[in-house]
């Protein structure tokens, strides 16, 4: 796997690049919704008072999740089917595990970042217009957030040390 | 081994990705609070040393490269680079009044995309 990896097919470089430039993006944005997230919990902000720095960061993890994590999971998964067909590896009556790990671990996030992007939305436009609870949607799309990146850190790993 | 390595290689790279991507939120306008930016810095300083080690030790590690390689030394340059840039995109988020500290940020981007460029080509290996 090693040589496997050192000498590869240059016309597999621009799916990988495409797939690894959207996986990074993604993981990216989650910790940075993940982030804004939190600290909108607890209020904290860098200019403004506590609803104030709520709002913010409600909105700013809404926005990475809607223009960043979703746009950028679908660059990953393209990225993906284009080098997974390059490489013969969608042919295959049963795939190798480490590709079984990053489609069971991509498609289902597809699913909680939709989610927890919908919360987000519903908590920021709370937050917005004052007086009404919006506690418990930011926490279930923190929730939803951390099981996504605890899914990408396995995929991250299945993908580096492909185990067979 | 070089699965270890190259996982951790790789998760200090994503590591990366986490600052390049605050940042351009804060570049875009997002008014991103003290301990995000905290956590970006902080995500910078591990991978980027993650990313400098390990590379060079899976350099060292694999017969098929040399840590004389153009592109592995092209690499450093790049990382150097984007380093620089970090630097000052981060004074310029803790201070409003540096105005080319977006396009410090934007700059580092390009390097640190020009990094995965050569990781993923590796010309002249």
């Amino acid at each position: 796997m090693t040589v496997l990896a050192a000498i590869r097919p240059d016309d597999w470089n621009l799916p990988l690049l495409l797939h690894v430039l959207g996986a990074m993006t993604l993981v990216g944005s989650l910790v940075l919704v993940a982030l804004s997230l939190a600290s909108a919990r607890s209020g904290g902000s860098r200019a403004g008072d506590d609803a104030g720095g709520s709002a913010a960061g409600l909105r700013l993890g809404y926005r990475a999740l809607l223009l960043g994590a979703i746009p950028a999971w679908i660059v990953m998964r393209a990225g993906a089917q284009w080098i997974a067909s390059k490489e013969g590896l969608d042919d295959l009556d049963e795939p190798p595990a480490w590709v079984d790990i990053g489609f069971m671990t991509s498609e289902p996030t597809l699913l909680l970042l939709i989610a927890a992007t919908v919360c987000a939305g519903v908590a920021a436009r709370r937050a917005r217009e004052g007086g009404r609870a919006f506690g418990g949607l930011n926490t279930a799309a923190l929730v939803l957030v951390a099981i996504t990146l605890a899914a990408y850190v396995l995929a991250i790993w299945a993908m580096s040390t492909k185990p067979s | 081994m070089y699965d270890t390595l190259l996982f951790l290689h790789l998760l200090a790279a994503f590591l990366l990705a986490v600052t390049v991507v605050t940042y351009t939120a804060v570049a875009l306008g997002a008014p991103a609070s003290g301990r995000t930016l905290f956590v970006a810095d902080r995500c910078w300083d591990v991978g980027g040393l993650g990313t400098l080690v390990l590379g060079i030790w899976l350099a060292l590690h694999l017969d098929e490269y040399d840590f004389f390689d153009g592109w592995i030394l092209g690499a450093i340059v790049l990382w150097m680079a984007a380093t620089g840039l970090g630097v000052r995109a981060r004074i310029g988020a803790e201070d409003v009044s540096a105005e080319r500290a977006p396009l410090m940020h934007w700059l580092r981007t390009v390097a640190i995309v020009g990094l995965l460029v050569l990781m993923i080509w590796k010309p002249g290996a």
